[in-house]
């Protein structure tokens, strides 16, 4: 029925392919003025990937959307091609690529998992209240002494045996999914207003406990886990549901107030919610020590100038942490203004693609999942972007798709997957059990 | 719910459009003062390694080049200084830990080929990558260089020749100088060390005396004031005629200011300064005032940092704050007092006598030239400052050429060209008399403009005559006039 998405998807990540094998190829020229040695091996692995993800969208979730899988390629090949690039030129390199490719075929194993699994999203909203309390774990999980870690001041690691993990990112997906379910079941509850405080209509306060939960577990990933970012995240996610699925301004109005008073006590309470905000505001009296890691973003941007020195021709890897948060930086840097505005087109394009899919979907739940995880992506990508051009203060969220890291990019793709999901799900005739899974692909 | 995604999705284009336009602004709109801020040094690391512009003489004499490195050196490139100490305080050293100065410095873009007029010639080199780099000619002469350098020999001093009519400079030299060969090795443990040294030593070798360190002027100054006075409409050839004196009481004072060994002089313009009565010069600049020597010193280029295209050019100063200190306001006059110039701007004051009283923009660089041998850059001449009138240049050319001719100047004649100058002998102290030799003159050929114009200064001679700056400064700037006329007249 939707082969014609089918078939654009697959050029469209035919172009990707093409795209990264180019950037590869240019990195290594930029770097040791030779091809790398190992192109075919790497064009073949990069387009076996993308293409099994291709053949499982087609298999799994045929008439899903055609542009969001090659949006988030382009997004993970130039990643992955200026993590390599960062990783030969540091001092200690070598080993981050290899695990970056490692874990971009761990990202397409959980997409189509992801596929396989979720035939029909009413599921999971059967099992919201699981998902809360499995949201509520992974969230406070770093907390646990034993196998939670603080790495660069922030305490969202676990470890298990050899593995870290980020129970954040996971988090993240898990409670849009509850958040998704309860509010399909309390939004006109929610949207009732027979309670005033002041200028504000509100609801029934009993009602209002789970903004006030969300408010409270925002603060204690701000304050305990030190994590300014994804603290930020979910706020703005459960914020932007709940307005959504109600339709009541107040709530963005009380959100953003209580928000407002949050980081206000935190800013007075912790020294480390200060410097963010000095920085922000005046990098220059630090720029040798704190506010060095922005500064040096800045220099690089300003080498960058329209079109970049070229990749392989900058010197990103002053910046540190550039592989994580800071990579936008090194493609403002090699890629110029051109190339920062095609990452900022790829996501505005997928927040155009997500947010389309949430306005066609079936039922209540898909549409407030899909701009629920739609949102986290598009915010996400906004925050890290606003941090490191100074648009924001820095808070370090990786840039989705990107950023080195394993639980993001593992985890993106599962997002991914779910918004194919629901897209694949409102297209097809409406039917009692509202899925779709004996229809085949034509 | 869909009106809700609508707003929501007007919400984050907005939200991408800040980032895009902040985007612009740091990698375009705003680069440059990233680029320019003093923290940032990602230019020079990167510049470092790449492709650099040679650096030659205007007769031909290459003084800086980069020459590549083995094949297992740390760099490509390294920089190399030919003629090694000549050249140091003019083209300065290129290194990657202790920076860059002189025309390596101030002239960085043109020899990585940043210019716009190196880089983007056509649309093409939009898509075609090409060495730019922009080699430098200099105004400077190397065989006039060789002959300052030889006749100052091991003498601390300072020799500054230019072409009054252009503010070219044709010879820059101060000893001791420095190789910089050694500061811009690529061993960087052992360049420090040199450089370490080398600042610490007493006599600053690194430092280009030149134009970047001030002495007082002694009596070469008189020129500054003699022009004061005939500015000022006081003083004529003829008018006043300053009583013959050995000393001279300024008012508010009792304490009498005499001339060298006690000599009593005095009479016109032309015999005062012919030889360099000190009473006399003490009362024109007590009787002219503050305003008109103040004023007459900064339009020679005093209490002002010349537009030289050098780094840290050195203001010479003119005080100007007398308060109605007349006897300070006297001992000013004679360039003593808190006067102090650098040699580089009584090269010019001399320059603004010989070229109808204009000071040119003073200027090291001739040319500029693509790696095709195109010129892209040349520099054409600048007026800095009117010191004078064009009568009175005429009637301080002709008392300068006086002094050469009957006065304190005569070491400076140069057979079949009309030279001329004053000098200036400041003392720095009786016990043991030690004295800074002083020349300024300029020199061409008889009835036109002169084509050089030239300052002299020795460092701390023994004794304390006004004889000194004659005999101890007049040979070295006569030697260096006489090959730039030479040369001049083979051009």
């Amino acid at each position: 029925m939707h082969l014609l998405r089918r078939r654009t998807e697959l050029g469209l990540i035919l172009v990707v392919v093409l795209i990264t094998a180019g950037a590869y190829a240019l990195a290594g020229l930029g770097k040791n003025s030779e091809m790398p040695a190992n192109i075919g091996p790497f064009l073949g692995v990069i387009l076996g990937l993308l293409v099994a993800a291709h053949i499982a969208v087609r298999k799994l979730a045929p008439n899903a959307d055609g542009i969001l899988l090659p949006l988030a390629a382009l997004l993970n090949g130039v990643g992955y091609v200026f993590i390599v690039r960062l990783d030969e030129a540091q001092d200690e390199g070598g080993q981050l690529a290899g695990l970056q490719s490692l874990w971009t075929a761990v990202g397409i194993g959980a997409f189509i998992l992801t596929l396989i699994v979720v035939r029909r999203t009413r599921d999971l909203e059967r099992y919201r209240y699981t998902f809360a309390v499995i949201g509520i774990l992974l969230l406070v999980l770093p907390l646990v002494p034993v196998i939670g870690r603080t790495i660069n001041g922030s305490r969202i690691w676990i470890s298990v045996g050899p593995v870290n993990f980020q129970p954040g990112e996971a988090a993240k997906i898990v409670l849009a999914i509850f958040f998704a379910g309860y509010l399909v079941e309390k939004r006109e509850l929610l949207a009732l207003s027979t309670f005033r405080l002041g200028p504000f209509h509100l609801p029934d306060p009993k009602y209002l406990g789970p903004v006030v939960l969300a408010w409270g577990a925002s603060l204690v990933v701000m304050t305990l886990e030190k994590d300014l970012g994804s603290s930020l995240l979910f706020f703005v996610l459960f914020v932007v549901m709940l307005w959504v699925a109600t339709g009541r301004t107040t709530y963005v109005t009380v959100g953003t107030s209580l928000f407002a008073m949050g980081a206000l006590f935190a800013y007075t309470q912790f020294s480390h919610v200060q410097d963010r905000v000095e920085i922000w505001l005046d990098p220059w009296p630090v720029s040798k020590d704190e506010g060095f890691q922005v500064v040096e973003a800045s220099f690089a941007l300003a080498d960058g100038g329209i079109a970049g020195t070229g990749i392989g021709l900058g010197t990103p890897t002053r910046i540190p942490e550039v592989e994580t948060d800071f990579i936008f930086a090194a493609i403002g840097e090699e890629l110029g203004l051109l190339g920062g505005t095609a990452i900022l087109c790829a996501y505005i394009l997928m927040v155009g693609a997500g947010l389309r899919i949430a306005l066609r979907a079936d039922s209540a739940f898909d549409t407030l999942l899909a701009t629920g995880l739609t949102t986290l992506l598009g915010i996400q990508a906004f925050i890290i972007i606003g941090g490191v051009t100074r648009v924001l203060p820095l808070t370090g969220v990786t840039l989705p798709f990107v950023s080195y890291g394993g639980s993001s990019l593992v985890l993106n793709y599962v997002l991914l997957a779910l918004v194919l999901r629901i897209s694949d799900n409102s297209v097809k005739p409406a039917t009692t059990t509202g899925g779709g899974a004996e229809v085949t692909a034509a | 719910m869909n009106r809700q995604i609508a707003k929501l999705g007007a919400v984050l284009l907005v939200c991408y459009l800040v980032l895009f336009a902040q985007l612009n602004r740091t990698t375009v709109f705003g680069a440059q003062r990233l680029k320019d801020n003093p923290e940032n040094n990602r230019e020079i690391l990167r510049d470092y390694d790449g492709p650099r512009g040679s650096i030659a003489t205007a007769d031909g004499v290459v003084v800086a080049r980069s020459a590549e490195t083995d094949g297992d050196a740390q760099f490509e490139r390294a920089r190399a200084y030919p003629e090694a100490d000549l050249f140091a305080h003019v083209v300065g050293h290129y290194s990657l830990n202790l920076g860059s100065t002189g025309v390596e410095d101030t002239y960085n873009a043109e020899l990585v080929g940043r210019t716009l007029d190196l880089s983007f010639r056509d649309i093409n080199d939009l898509f075609v990558d090409r060495d730019g780099v922009g080699d430098l000619t200099l105004t400077l002469r190397a065989d006039a260089q060789r002959i300052a350098r030889d006749t100052l020999g091991d003498r601390r001093g300072s020799v500054v020749a230019i072409d009054p009519r252009s503010g070219e400079i044709l010879t820059m030299w101060s000893f001791p100088s420095y190789d910089p060969n050694l500061i811009a090795d690529q061993d960087f443990a052992t360049a420090n060390d040199v450089f370490t040294f080398l600042n610490a030593a007493p006599d600053k070798p690194l430092l280009a005396k030149a134009y970047r360190e001030r002495y007082f002027p002694g009596s070469t100054f008189k020129v500054v004031t003699a022009t004061a006075g005939l500015e000022s409409g006081d003083v004529t050839r003829e008018q006043p005629v300053y009583p013959v004196a050995s000393e001279y009481v300024p008012p508010q004072t009792t304490r009498p200011l005499r001339n060298f060994g006690g000599s009593s002089c005095g009479g016109d313009l032309f015999e005062v300064l012919r030889v360099s009565c000190n009473t006399a010069f003490a009362q024109m600049s007590v009787d002219l005032g503050p305003e008109a020597m103040i004023g007459t010193s900064e339009d020679f280029g005093f209490n002002a940092e010349p537009p030289i295209d050098l780094p840290g050019p050195a203001a010479s100063n003119f005080p100007t704050d007398f308060d109605q200190n007349l006897p300070a306001l006297a001992q000013a006059g004679i360039g003593q007092n808190d006067v102090a110039a650098t040699p580089l701007q009584m090269a010019l004051v001399a320059g603004a006598v010989a070229n109808e009283g204009i000071v040119m923009t003073p200027r090291v660089l001739d040319t500029v030239r693509d790696d095709e041998g195109t010129v892209v850059e040349d520099p054409a001449p600048n007026d800095w400052r009117r010191a004078m009138g064009a009568d009175n240049a005429a009637i301080m050319r002709e008392a300068m050429i006086n002094v050469a001719e009957n006065g304190t100047a005569r070491n400076l004649l140069i057979p079949g060209f009309e030279v001329g100058g004053k000098t200036g002998t400041a003392q720095l102290g009786t016990d043991p008399p030690r004295s800074h030799a002083w020349i300024i003159g300029f020199g061409g050929r008889p009835g036109e403009a002169p084509s050089v114009a030239v300052a002299v200064l020795v460092e701390g001679q023994e004794g304390a005559s006004e004889q000194t700056g004659g005999r101890v400064a007049a040979p070295i700037a006569r030697a260096v006039m006489e090959a730039i006329l030479a040369a001049q007249g083979a051009g």
